[in-house]
């Protein structure tokens, strides 16, 4: 029976792969026409890598805590996506990372709050560099999968409420569309669990729900404000008449206004809340003219009384409109703010919340213990233990917010960028230990935005808001100047953008741009600024209004228009550069200035007065440029991607319908033209012919906004900066251009391996504790890559690392991926076989490191073998000589040996032992004989290895085999030539060594042959050994 | 000309499944007929997997022996010395300290956690009705570079330091053949909660009647973490039952 079933599977199994093989010919037969250059599987395993950083976090938009369990928070935020804490907010994870990354709003079912979970898209904090969203999502897993429950047009969703009592019933509260006019806003309601919505509550298409919230006591009563409100490029607007508060009673059929006791006029901004224990008792934040302030209510906002009009209480309600009252007293409120302000006498006075970063926009009570807060900044999560007069941060929240970042060619090279409200860093792209909390370095404060290093010295350029400070850095000395150009005579006042523009020049070191309306350039690093342009913008006074941010005024800068927004002077004539400007002209110069010429008319298809939002010049030609265009700013969320050969007399689209989202910035390949990396809301999209086709980059790489992108030219690192993940690096991308219809078409490809180097580097590293965020780092390792056609399922697949002679070193597991896989390899083979002790001997555990020199990976799939050669090279910066390796190594697989040998000799020791007391046990006449050969085996073996205590603290003192594994570590570990001190050691172990085989020698030739004779006598089975090779082999 | 016939045949079958594979139970059925038939798997009452597990190039020789009653136990050889990281004897769990080389015993949570998973030493989908497991088809995503089936395996709820906690896990199953590619869990307990472990199955080969993913990789987020590779698998091998027991300490 059971052969029959094996013949009978074996054959299934047999045509299942013959079946397998024939539709590959057919799938062949298909792509040989027609190869789409695109789609996930082209990346196969290359992984992204997210180093943060996360020691200065980033905003925060909405918190949510588990109506019974404390351990359970969840965070949503602007750019980084949903985060879950499971352990009382000690640390967080990431649970949303494959949807769009900026949230509005998170909400717990009450009915199953272990499980069901909804997130609404796009956040609610309007300020200037919003990110979108893009509708309704829901968990029933506690966030391991969502599912899209529509709201696509919302862009923004405030807030979402559920009835405590039937799961079905779901209210959401969406504010809409930030840029444009929208009828995806209002209240909605489900009764079928968010299957599907009507809106029950509707006033025009510029006035969104700002709140939303649910009577605990009464579900069919809820309180929503409507928010008009709308931004544009140059100016917001919050407030008008249709700014209101509304109360429903019968589940949102009939609405009224509650204002009795309002201030009079146009309303703004509303937050709204009700006391969880008193819920008569509701709480309004109102945006006006006059009377703005904190309201109350006690019977339900039938009338409301003015508490409280401190600064801390009305500033920048767009921004700050979050009022939230502890689950247990109604009199205790914090207000979110500038600094936060809580209150523990129903809001008549505040005071403000401890020490933490500025701009509060969310805070959570514990559910059990008012004293324990969590609190959502624009610098991540702090937590308070003491009612909020002392606040510890997060340390795990990598959602800091690049506007730029860029790269120098130090080695590890470094990454500089700015930050929104989080100032301006450097830090290591790898460092000992992984990249840590106190490697980034602080080089500038307020929002942060440019940072360019000096091509030649350890000076950098970095800025903040509006240019309001421009600082030229001297890293050495730690030593800021401000060099920021300032108002001359003959020239308008100065307009820069929030986000101003500056570059340095590949050709003259210390020059370096300034772009207001005008392009400003030194040629002494800051220190003098000359204009070489005329105003490039179209100097529309239109969008250049006095006073910006409706009812309440919001001057901050973020809305200065009609500014230039960015620089690029070609890396091939210094005298060609482009200019882009927000109000959408294209300007470029071949004359280092003197003449300029606006080329964006030549642009086909392009919207009028579209911000140009990154130019690029290229490296493949003088005349060759991209430029990407974003209409965000009014509503056009479709992507703008061109490129020029002629200086800009003509242009070509080079996006394609894969591309979802508006893009922002665009990086060449300098080697390969076709390849070009695309910037966008919805993360990271690469091209490899050109622009034909656009492939979404997945793999540990959320779809966050990217807002910048630089190449770095040593070790063609992708690295990207994005606006609510921190940096994330995609490692050498040199393999993308190798792919080219031929390669893809192949069925295993050897991509070009990059020389390994094995980095002398033994040091200390690594200060950080569990709840801290770490960078992983590149690793040393040489990376083995090659593409497969189709992913290995089926057989056996494995990969080698041969000498060029073909002997093994070592044996990897090979990536089974359709598309690019990618194997390290530390250089190291395997480690000896050690003798067997009673404890472990853990130098032993230690891998010899292969000289360097070329060597061979041979993959072996099926039938198929395929190899690659490859080189590995010494650290170029070491000090130590070919001589010193060689004795190095020498020395080192010297030991290796003689750990081997040992290991041989106990293994004929304990096999010689239990052959002499078998035979005692069946024959007592062998007693003696045997008796005899034991003691002096054991007495041998007991000088060999430790055949007593533990690993730990009972450990036995050492013997020859834990002495010579030591030694051989430590010399197999160190790069250098042995020290007299380690040489003298290995001299005095190799005598006990030699002293032990000639014992060994001894007792074969007299106790142990004596027991054989015995044994042979009586006809025993006489021992049986394995040989040196076998044993070593087995 | 009957060779190709039956060909034909097959691959009606097949295309059939493929292009109207629908239910995540018609997706488990026809892995279970691509490896062997369910049947070859209801015979197995116990595996012996012998290989080398290992991180990088360092590897060490295991022998993983489980039962379809749920017992298990892992030998180690590290320098010559044989342990016993894991085992499970059906009820308890146990593990060997390695300062002290002694075996000690799982807490009690653990152990009971660990009944569940137990379930699943031979399969995860065989009989997972009988063991109280429910799936759900989450659609088709594209995983290792290759289209495959998503299906969400729903267990019973596990303890977390003393709170209840939804067990699940994701399986891929490769739309062309059937066979589980990946699968993914969130790391529910210890230093690494909140993380998220892919196992990634390849080398697909006959094991008795049966064929069996002899090469499995463990991630973590991603980044590549142990490696195992079977080298021989033993169906219904001898067994002592004695190796799941926690030994009594002399």
């Amino acid at each position: 029976m059971g052969i029959f079933y094996i013949n009978q599977n074996h054959f299934l199994m047999k045509k299942l792969l013959s079946l397998l093989f024939l539709f590959g010919m057919v799938a062949l037969s298909l792509n040989a026409q027609e190869v789409d250059l695109k789609g996930k599987e082209l990346f196969g395993d290359m992984q992204a890598r997210q180093i943060g950083p996360a020691l200065m976090s980033g905003r925060i938009i909405d918190l949510e805590n588990h109506p019974t369990d404390p351990r359970i928070i969840y965070a949503g935020t602007a750019g980084g996506g949903v985060w879950k804490s499971s352990n009382g907010g000690a640390s967080y994870s990431p649970v949303f990372d494959d949807y769009i990354q900026s949230i509005g709003t998170v909400a717990i079912d009450p009915n199953d709050p272990d499980n069901t979970v909804y997130v609404g898209t796009g956040e609610i904090w309007t300020r200037n560099s919003v990110s979108v969203g893009d509708g309704l999502y829901k968990t029933t897993d506690g966030g391991e999968s969502w599912t899209k429950l529509g709201f696509d047009a919302s862009e923004r969703i405030s807030s979402i409420e559920i009835h405590p009592t039937n799961k079905n019933i779901v209210y959401v509260g969406a504010l809409g569309p930030l840029w444009s006019a929208g009828e995806e806003r209002g209240v909605f309601k489900s009764a079928d669990g968010g299957k599907t919505f009507s809106k029950v509550l509707y006033i025009d298409d510029t006035t969104g729900v700002a709140d939303l919230i649910m009577d605990p006591n009464d579900p069919n009563t809820l309180y929503a404000s409507m928010w008009e409100h709308r931004r544009t490029a140059w100016n917001f607007n919050s407030g008008g008449k249709n700014s209101a508060l509304y109360k429903t009673t019968d589940g949102g059929k009939n609405w009224k206004k509650i204002h009795n006791g309002f201030p009079q006029g146009d309303l703004g901004r509303i937050a709204v809340a009700i006391a969880p224990s008193s819920p008569n008792i509701v709480y309004a934040v109102i945006e006006a003219k006059d009377d703005k302030g904190l309201y109350r209510s006690t019977d339900g906002g039938e009338s409301w009384t003015k508490t409280n009009g401190d600064f801390g209480l009305v500033v920048r309600p767009f921004y700050f409109s979050r009022i939230v009252v502890s689950p247990t007293n109604p009199d205790l409120i914090v207000k979110a703010g500038l600094q936060g302000s809580i209150s523990r006498d129903g809001g008549k006075t505040f005071k403000n919340l401890g020490n933490m970063h500025s701009d509060i926009h969310d805070i959570v009570f514990d559910v059990k213990n008012s004293d324990i807060m969590h609190v959502g900044t624009d610098g991540g999560i702090y937590r308070s233990y003491d009612g909020g007069t002392t606040m510890d941060i997060v340390d795990n929240l990598p959602l800091s917010q690049f506007y730029h970042i860029s790269v120098d060619d130090a080695e590890p090279y470094r990454i500089y960028g700015g930050l929104q409200d989080n100032g301006s860093w450097y830090g290591p792209s790898s460092s000992p230990g992984g990249i840590e909390a106190r490697d980034w370095v602080r080089i500038g404060v307020g929002d942060g935005f440019r940072v360019l290093k000096h091509p030649t010295k350890e000076i950098l350029y970095s800025e903040m808001q509006g240019a309001d400070n421009v600082w030229r850095y001297d890293m050495e000395r730690n030593y800021t100047k401000n060099v920021k150009p300032l108002p001359v005579k003959g020239y308008d006042k100065l307009r820069f953008n929030w986000n101003a523009p500056m570059a340095v020049s590949t050709h003259q070191p210390d020059r370096f741009y300034i772009g207001s309306q005008y392009l400003h350039k030194s040629e002494d690093m800051g220190n003098t600024w000359t204009i070489i342009s005329p105003d490039l913008t179209t100097n529309d006074k239109d969008k250049q209004p006095k006073d910006s941010g409706g009812l309440s005024v919001d001057n901050s800068g973020a809305e200065t228009h009609t500014t230039i927004f960015t620089i690029a002077e070609s890396p091939l004539d210094q005298n060609v550069i482009w200019v882009g400007t927000d109000d959408g002209n294209v300007q470029i110069t071949k004359d280092g200035g003197k003449n300029w010429t606006n080329v964006v008319s030549n642009i086909p298809s392009l919207p009028k007065n579209s911000w140009v939002y990154h130019i690029e010049a290229s490296v493949h030609g003088k005349g060759t440029a991209y430029a990407v265009f974003d209409g965000h700013a009014r509503g056009d969320m479709k992507p703008y991607v061109y490129k020029t050969t002629d200086f800009g007399q003509t242009w070509m689209s080079i996006v394609s319908p894969d591309v979802k989202h508006f893009a922002r910035n665009i990086q060449e390949d300098y080697e390969n033209e076709n390849l070009l990396f695309l910037g966008t809301e919805y993360g990271l999209y690469i091209t490899i012919d050109g622009g034909k086709n656009w492939s979404h980059f997945t793999n540990n790489f959320p779809p966050t906004a990217v807002h910048f992108i630089d190449l770095q030219k040593q070790t063609n690192d992708l690295v990207c900066g994005t606006h609510g993940r921190g940096v994330i690096i995609v490692d050498d991308i040199s393999v993308l251009r190798e792919l080219t219809p031929q390669v893809v078409e192949k069925n295993v490809h050897f991509f070009d391996i990059k020389p390994g180097v094995m980095v002398e580097e033994s040091g200390f590293g690594g200060g950080s504790t569990e709840l801290q965020f770490v960078g992983p780092n590149p690793g040393t390792s040489v990376d083995i890559k090659y593409y497969l056609k189709k992913r290995h399922t089926f057989g056996k697949m494995n990969l080698e690392i041969q000498d060029m002679e073909g002997n093994k070193i070592v044996s990897l597991s090979p990536g089974k991926s359709k598309g690019i896989n990618t194997v390290t390899w530390n250089y190291q083979a395997e480690a000896p076989k050690m003798a067997k002790g009673k404890t472990f001997a853990f130098g032993g555990f230690t891998s010899p490191r292969v000289p360097a020199g070329q060597y061979k990976a041979v993959l072996t799939k099926g039938k198929e073998t395929y190899e690659t050669t490859f080189e590995i090279k010494n650290d170029p910066t070491s000090v130590i000589t070919p001589q010193e390796r060689i004795t190095q190594y020498e020395t080192t697989m010297k030991l290796y040996n003689m750990q081997e040998e040992l290991a041989y000799m106990v293994y004929q020791v304990d096999e010689m032992i239990e052959f002499a007391e078998n035979l005692m046990k069946d024959d007592k006449g062998a007693t003696k004989v045997a008796n005899k050969a034991v003691e002096a085996l054991t007495d041998l073996k007991k000088t060999l290895v430790v055949t007593t205590g533990d690993n730990y603290v009972g450990t036995a003192p050492p013997e020859l085999r834990e002495k010579l594994s030591a030694l051989y570590a430590d010399i197999a570990q160190s790069y250098e030539a042995p020290s007299s001190a380690q040489l003298d050691n290995l001299a005095l172990l190799e005598e006990r060594f030699n002293n032990a085989k000639k014992d060994l020698e001894e007792i074969k030739s007299k106790e142990f042959a004596k027991v054989e004779k015995y044994a042979g006598k009586k006809g025993t089975d006489m021992m049986k050994l394995d040989s040196k090779e076998d044993y070593l082999g087995s | 000309m009957k060779r190709i016939q039956q060909l034909l045949f097959i691959a009606a079958i097949t295309i059939g499944f493929t292009t109207n594979a629908q239910t995540a139970d018609e997706i488990v059925e026809n892995y279970f007929e691509n490896t062997g038939g369910e049947e070859a798997w209801q015979n197995i009452e116990a595996m012996r997997l012998t290989g080398k597990a290992g991180m990088g190039p360092q590897e060490f020789p295991f022998v993983q022996t489980v039962t379809d009653e749920g017992k298990m136990a892992i030998v180690v050889d590290l320098q010559g010395q044989q342990f016993v990281p894991q085992a499970f004897d059906g009820e308890m769990m146990w593990t060997t300290n390695f300062q002290s080389m002694e075996a000690e015993a799982a807490d009690k949570e653990t152990s009971d956690n660990f009944k569940q998973e137990a379930q699943d030493m031979i399969d995860t989908f065989l009989n997972y009705k009988e063991k109280g497991y429910s799936l759900e088809l989450m659609g088709e995503e594209t995983v290792e570079g290759t289209e495959a089936f998503k299906i969400k395996v729903l267990k019973k709820p596990v303890m977390v330091d003393g709170k209840e906690v939804e067990n699940f896990s994701t399986f891929y199953f490769d739309k062309e053949n059937f066979v589980p590619i990946m699968s993914e869990q969130t790391v529910k307990m210890g230093p690494q909660k909140g993380m998220q472990t892919q196992t990634i199955f390849s080398d697909y080969q006959e094991a008795g009647d049966i064929y069996y993913p002899y090469s499995i990789t463990q991630k973590f987020n991603g980044q590549v973490g142990q490696t195992i590779k079977i080298e021989k698998i033993e169906i219904n091998p001898d067994i002592d039952e004695a190796m799941f027991k926690m030994p009594v300490k002399e």
